[in-house]
């Protein structure tokens, strides 16, 4: 069938900001969503409130929106847009969950809109756990045995028919959030009640553990004409018992029988059948008992997904892309996949090589959270390796996770610990295999397997790969190039063969050089190579041919950013997309190097070429090689590829834009404290200490409060601000070490101050400012995890001029060419440089979506020759600066918490948030209220308000209560907090705090007598009883604000929803920017 | 395992690897055709399936390169064997050539890959670089090769010399008749009380054809390759259906003289071999195709409703559409490169298939063929009331 005649606007919604199990897969499905759903003539609004997005680009869909996903913002860009319909199925669960919610309103239908992609009763299908069930039995299928429970009591009777351990999972929750696991009847007592208060509709999934079974996901993809392909076989590596997004996978399955693999086939198709999924694509999930071959079905999505996206990925086939056009009434047969561009969408690929998934954790920033892993997602992105065979690709996807490991490496833990690793679901449980097969040889693997739950096939993997290791260890330094290619063959990186061989850097390198020995390189062709296809999508192997010629030597190679990481996420990807495309459009070809499937990056058709490879040096360069090119661009992906440029330069690349030396300037701390103080500006104290000894000297010389920090940490892990020598004592006591090659660094702290980021372009010469942002939080909390605001709101046009004079200054000083980003503090009037970042920053999307200027096309142009003076940006003088023009922009920071039972929410230097949102508005008030809501943190327009504040803040917050009692809310304070209100006019209710007794603050909040907390802590110390305060407010999710400017901002937000009117805004065109060339 | 081996192919080129199965000939044994280590060199892209695919009748004569780089993970189960002739070989396909064969552990009640084709003395050749190969059979064509072992003190480029005059020899694929003796010598009845009755042209057909019938209750008898009209008029079953095979359908004669001789008279089926017979018969010429179909993965439509289906699919032949006769209609077509992928004729009862509803390996999809089939009982001008 043809495309529908009968629509002409259509409406997608994304998933809102990042957060653990939504992540920016849903911004490449959404972008391949777009584009296709415009290729069919369709004008295309979207909405999403995310500004990192490639998505909400300007120029990609007809009109964007960035208003909050709720109902009631969402209804008013459909009463300005007038949608015929709603493809529901690219913005994740949130935007099923938010299409029910409009259906159930009455908003769709008042308004005309269909639901197209996943239809209402389908979502209910798929999701209700119960009517689910009944589907699969319908088709004489098994689900796992279970019950769902709206009490504590049918949920015990449960437990008693089954028995112990048994899973217990809130219905209608994001990547199984709430999921958890029940030993024994105490602990799951707890768990249920748990539950039930998390799901929305306040009913539980309590059901058999399956723990130890085979893993599988299927992803399938259904027309209107009843036709269904499977796209991709997904394994789980780990068993049953891991979230499937936390554990490392590989497609297509390898231990499964043809007879098993068809079965699992037929049932999934047979699923989406029943469901009523017909214009789309959807996963099932289904565990295998490895005993008796027993199936059971345990869940599907009926949308895209970050498994859909992976699969795409891993096999060049565009499921996201496919899913548009089925739901404009296409059928499988009638869509050509691009990739090939020979055959249909309703070719089912066939892989010749293994795609291996490594889910990315941050057990530094959240180290109590990961003791071991459940059924509740707790990974924050992930790395794609694509190998010949299952452990050169498991290999390349460790290494091109970026924790420090160069591959499977073993474990350097007790035998005590390993024990313990390998019997729980842990992040180190595969290397905790690996060390035991290497210890004990394969004779290990039956009893390692029975401990451990990896399947045989796989650990047998892991025990050739031992095996090789043991014979390179006995090489004697003598490394030959068969053995150096068979290690290659393993996907073992130089620096490992090096290691293990004894051989050295050196000589590995001489090796290679001698022997001309590189890397083949294969695409990835969707059919095995039965059919001849050029496609655009590659990756390396070893010993074997090379397909295709290099671009030469005009081709631009972007090192992007890897796996998302707090810190490192979907900002910079958009970065490298959009000057992928903005150098396309200049005519120039470009080659992508990227290991994250998540992204739009890694989509096929964002580059002239897509290298699917870990952002090591060594990959890079033999992309330079294979390539032919030179011509590198760093800036773009953050500080992965920063930190490999001197390594790239070293190798004859050459760097786009500012030079490596001067880069170097901006990241030594010595050359840097020259630098400012050769420009003639102010940097906090700073000192960097060797020793132990030294930290506590240096932090004793500069003065409390310091900040503490280990060298060459991103999104400021271990970062710690000490208000005495205690503080310094519990940070050293961390095992920090603080030696000469890494030394500790000790800062100057400036407390209450404020903090800004300034981006800008530079041609070397001219500076034009994308936009200065103003933090809302005061300093001392991390400037990714602090809400923004531009313009600035609270500062003098005179310290915006000398934030403007320092940063010309640096433009000269650094030679800048390309991005410049400052991180400024100001206290008293001085202006402090915190940092200097020679690249794009996380805040350069959101700026030019602000102010309707794209910096990474301004910055591509330079690099390009056109200077900022021919590119009309600057004005005689040299200077240029963006405006808002949507009045006021808010950037508000979003946070996984709840992702962390028990973790303390409380804000630091050490950045904690994995996404963010925008709010705009005519006043400051509302950009703020959007942004707040935006964040599903809603601020209340009525209620009671909780105020805390330590002594040094209770002048400040004065004026904020007394406008909080002027809009009607009502005021409760602890006591000392009461009691200055009292003074002051203002009454308040006295509530405990929770050491004295009940009812408490938290027992408040509880029976939802709070709207709204202000409460600061002072010190890192917060008194007793905050951190339970805190928790209660992420569960609970009622707002909570900590810093006196913070609760000052919310206050202008609430006086926005009481007064102002809501209305939509689209964002502006940006300029010179069109996605769609 | 560690033994080193060579696929050496009739145009010279040489893949080495390590041997695996059955201990590959040296050069002192390629002599002669009765030895019959060559074989005309295939690939098939399925990513399960490596078992079904080694005991297919239809790929006796061949190498079998799986592009799938993991090959024999979940080892292998004589339930699965394929092959329906007792008096056939277990294994048709005359070699295997992989990229990392699994000797490892394999679940209870499996033996291993390797074992399995020792013991039906197939052998196989591990860690080549099957993608190459995969790329020179697709841009070349297919060709013939030997999988051989190199002799301690022997020097690889004479063992290159002897392989290739070795192959020399052997003839090419393309005029070869393998149905003839792929299919059983004896006539043999399955389910003899069930109903409707099937007689099976037996080319080297796959067991699950012969499955899928009994699961429908039918009473099969399977009929020599060469079987007389005159035999099948004795019999008077309900309907004739010419199974898979070997080959290239153009050298057969005996087969297509058959179908021309009952068309018309009787139900007349056909699977992909088959397939090829029946349009041969009805007067259309096969070619062989420039790739081939070698997959579980191929999208076919059929033009009577539009749905689409996955399919199992193993032909290097392909029946030439300028050459349909009146009266043929193209029923199913790859929806990939249009090709024909099934014929019916009414007016005859005739309806036949070039991809494999019958699966093994491959996805279930269009196994509602064999309702197909039988459902032209009930329409054509035989149906039995």
């Amino acid at each position: 069938m043809p495309a529908r005649k009968d629509l002409n606007t259509i409406m997608i919604i994304g998933s809102g900001p990042i957060v653990i199990g939504q992540a920016c897969e849903f911004d490449y499905s959404g972008t391949q969503a777009v584009r296709a759903l415009e290729e069919e003539g369709y004008r295309v609004v979207l909405v999403n409130p995310n500004p990192a997005t490639v998505m909400t680009t300007p120029g990609l869909a007809d009109a964007t929106y960035v208003e909050p996903l709720s109902p009631e913002y969402v209804e008013t860009v459909i009463a300005a847009e007038r949608p015929d319909a709603l493809l529901s199925t690219m913005g994740g669960q949130t935007a099923l969950n938010l299409t029910l919610e409009l259906m159930e309103k009455g908003i769709l239908q008042r308004h005309g809109v269909e639901v197209i992609g996943a239809k209402v009763e389908s979502i209910q299908k798929a999701e209700d756990r119960a009517a689910f069930k009944e589907v699969v039995a319908s088709l004489g299928l098994e689900s796992p045995r279970s019950a769902c429970c709206r009490s504590l009591a049918a949920a015990q009777a449960m437990a008693k028919e089954t028995g112990f351990p048994m899973i217990i999972r809130p219905s209608y929750t994001l990547g199984g959030m709430g999921g958890s696991i029940a030993q024994n009847a105490e602990e799951f007592d707890g768990l249920v009640e748990k539950a039930l208060r998390e799901s929305p509709v306040g009913e539980a999934l309590v059901e058999e553990s399956l723990i130890g079974w085979k893993e599988f996901e299927l992803e399938v993809m259904r027309d209107a004409s009843d036709n269904a392909v499977v796209v991709c076989s997904i394994e789980n590596i780990d068993p049953m018992g891991t979230h499937t997004g936390d554990s490392i996978t590989i497609a297509p399955a390898q231990t499964l029988s043809d007879q098993e693999y068809q079965r699992m086939r037929t049932a999934a198709i047979d699923i989406l059948r029943a469901v009523g999924v017909d214009c789309g694509g959807s996963n099932v999930q289904f565990a295998l008992q490895p005993e008796t071959g027993r199936m059971v079905v345990i869940e599907m999505n009926p949308r895209v997904s970050r498994s859909s996206a992976l699969a795409s990925k891993a096999t060049g086939f565009p499921i996201a892309r496919g899913s548009a056009k089925l739901a404009v009434g296409y059928t499988l047969d009638e869509v050509t996949n691009e990739i090939t561009g020979e055959t249909a969408l309703a070719f089912e690929p066939a892989l010749d090589y293994c795609a291996v998934k490594v889910p990315r954790f941050e057990t530094e920033k959240f180290p109590s959270a990961y003791g071991a892993l459940g059924t509740q997602m707790k990974s924050v992105g992930e790395s794609l390796a694509l190998g010949r065979t299952c452990i050169e690709a498991l290999n390349k996807a460790i290494r091109a996770n970026e924790i420090g490991l160069d591959g499977l490496e073993e474990l350097r833990v007790g035998e005590t610990e390993e024990e313990h690793i390998l019997s729980s679901a842990h992040p180190r449980r595969l290397q905790a295999a690996f060390t035991a097969i290497k210890r004990q040889g394969r004779g290990c693997v039956p009893a390692l397997a029975s401990q451990s739950g990896f399947h045989p096939w796989f650990l047998h993997q892991l025990a050739l790969l031992a095996e090789l290791e043991h014979r390179l260890s006995a090489s004697g330094g003598t490394l030959n190039a068969t053995l150096y290619i068979e290690a290659k063959r393993f996907g073992l990186s130089d620096q490992r063969i090096a290691a293990l061989s004894g051989a050295g850097v050196d000589a590995v390198a001489r090796l290679r050089q001698e022997k001309g020995l590189a890397p083949g390189y294969r695409i990835v062709d969707t059919c095995a190579g039965e059919l001849e296809a050029t496609t655009p999508y590659f990756y390396s192997t070893w010993g074997e041919d090379d397909e295709q010629d290099g671009l030469g030597k005009d081709a631009v190679v972007i090192v992007a950013s890897g796996p998302n990481r707090i810190g490192q996420g979907l900002e910079f990807d958009t970065g490298c997309t959009l000057a992928s495309l903005a150098w396309q459009k200049a005519g120039r070809e470009t080659i992508m190097v990227n290991s994250n499937p998540e992204t739009v990056s890694t989509d096929y058709n964002t580059s002239t070429r897509l290298y699917m490879e870990p952002l090591t040096a060594e990959h890079v360069k033999d992309v330079l090689k294979k390539e032919g090119s030179q011509r590198v661009a760093v800036q773009l992906g953050g500080q992965t590829p920063l930190s490999m440029a001197e390594a790239l330069e070293e190798a004859g690349a050459q760097i786009i834009g500012t030079p490596v030396e001067q880069i170097r300037r901006t990241e030594d701390r010595r050359l840097f404290a020259e630098a400012v103080e050769r420009m003639g500006l102010c940097q906090p104290r700073n000192l960097s200490a060797t020793s132990r000894q030294d930290v506590v000297k240096m932090a004793r010389e500069i003065g409390f409060p310091v900040l503490l920090r280990p060298s060459f940490v991103l999104g400021g892990r271990s970062m710690t601000i000490a208000y005495g020598e205690e503080e310094l004592e519990e940070f050293l006591a961390q095992g920090i070490p603080a030696t000469p090659e890494s030394p500790v660094l000790v800062d100057e702290f400036l407390e209450d101050a404020y903090e800004y980021d300034l981006d800008g372009i530079a041609d070397g010469k001219n500076l034009y400012v994308g936009g200065i942002l103003q933090h809302i939080e005061a300093a001392g909390i991390h400037s990714g995890d602090s809400a923004a605001v531009f313009p600035p709101y609270k500062s003098t046009p005179e310290i915006l001029q000398s934030m403007r004079e320092a940063a010309k200054a640096m433009v000269k000083e650094f030679q800048v060419s390309g991005f410049l980003n400052v991180q400024f503090a100001v206290k008293n009037e001085k202006l402090y440089i915190i940092e200097v970042n020679p690249r794009a920053s996380r805040t350069v999307p959101f700026l030019s979506k602000a102010s309707g200027v794209d910096l990474i096309s301004a910055a591509v142009a330079v690099w390009e020759g056109t200077d900022l003076k021919t590119q009309g940006l600057v004005d005689e003088s040299g200077f240029g600066e963006g405006s808002c023009l949507t009045g006021w922009a808010v950037k508000e920071a979003v946070f996984s918490f709840d992702r962390f039972a028990g973790l303390d929410p409380v804000l630091g230097p050490e950045m904690r948030s994995t996404g963010e949102v925008m709010g705009i508005g005519a006043s400051f008030g509302e950009a703020f209220a959007k942004a707040q809501a935006a964040a599903n943190a809603p601020l209340p327009a009525q209620g009671r308000v909780f105020v805390s504040v330590n002594r040094r803040d209770r002048e400040t917050i004065y004026p904020v209560v007394k406008e909080l009692a002027d809009l009607g809310f009502e005021v409760c304070a602890t006591r000392g907090t009461a009691q200055f209100l009292f003074e002051k006019g203002i009454f308040a209710e006295v509530v405990l705090k929770v050491h004295e007794g009940h009812p408490h603050v938290v027992d408040h909040m509880r029976s939802g007598r709070i709207q709204l907390l202000i409460n600061t802590p002072s010190g890192r110390y917060a008194q007793m009883g905050e951190e339970d305060i805190r928790t209660e407010a992420v569960s609970g999710k009622i707002p909570y604000t900590t810093t006196t400017s913070a609760a000052v901002a919310a206050t202008k937000g609430i006086r926005y929803l009481r007064t102002g009117e809501s209305g939509a805004q689209a964002l502006p065109r940006t300029a010179g920017f069109d996605l769609r060339s | 395992m560690d033994l080193s081996a060579f696929l050496i192919l009739d145009d010279g080129s040489v893949w080495p690897g390590m041997a695996f199965g059955a201990q590959p000939p040296q050069m002192g044994e390629l002599t002669g055709t009765s030895m019959s280590f060559d074989g005309e060199v295939i690939f098939n892209t399925g990513m399960t399936g490596y078992h079904e695919i080694l005991t297919d009748p239809s790929y006796a004569g061949q190498i079998v390169t799986m592009t799938a780089p993991h090959i024999g993970n979940y080892g292998c189960d004589s339930r699965w064997d394929e092959g329906s002739n007792p008096e056939g070989p277990v294994m048709a396909a005359r070699g295997l050539v992989v990229r990392a064969v699994h000797d490892g552990p394999v679940p209870q009640g499996r033996i291993s890959l390797p074992e399995y084709m020792k013991a039906q003395g197939v052998c196989g050749i591990s860690g080549v670089d099957t993608r190459a190969l995969t790329l020179k059979i697709r841009n070349q064509g297919s060709c013939n090769g030997v999988i051989v072992a190199l002799a301690p003190g022997e020097k690889l480029e004479d063992l290159k010399q002897a392989a290739t005059r070795y192959l020399a020899t052997m003839p090419e694929m393309g005029g070869l008749n393998l149905a003839d003796d792929s299919g059983s010598s004896q006539e043999r009845v399955l389910q003899p009380e069930g109903h409707p009755h099937v007689a099976l042209l037996d080319c080297g057909a796959k067991a699950n054809i012969l499955r899928c019938l009994e699961r429908r209750g039918c009473k099969i008898t399977v009929l020599p390759p060469r079987t007389s009209g005159q035999r099948v008029r004795e019999l008077a079953p309900d309907a004739l259906l010419f199974s898979n095979g070997p080959g290239d359908p153009g050298a057969l004669d005996a087969q297509p003289a058959l179908a021309e001789e009952l068309l018309g008279r009787l139900p007349l089926w056909g699977i992909c071999l088959g397939h090829q017979i029946l349009a041969r018969a009805a007067g259309a010429k096969t070619i062989k195709m420039r790739f081939g179909h070698h997959g579980v993965n191929h999208p076919v439509r059929d033009e009577k409703t539009g749905r689409v289906f996955v399919t199992s699919q193993n032909h290097g032949f392909a029946v030439d559409e300028s050459t349909l006769p009146e009266g043929m209609t193209v029923r199913f077509r790859n929806a990939n490169d249009g090709s024909i992928e099934g014929l019916e004729d009414k007016k005859n009862c005739l309806l036949c298939v070039q991809h494999h509803p019958e699966a093994a390996p491959g996805p279930a999809d269009s196994e509602w063929i064999f309702d197909a089939f039988l459902s032209t009982l009930k329409e054509g001008p035989h149906a039995s009331a």
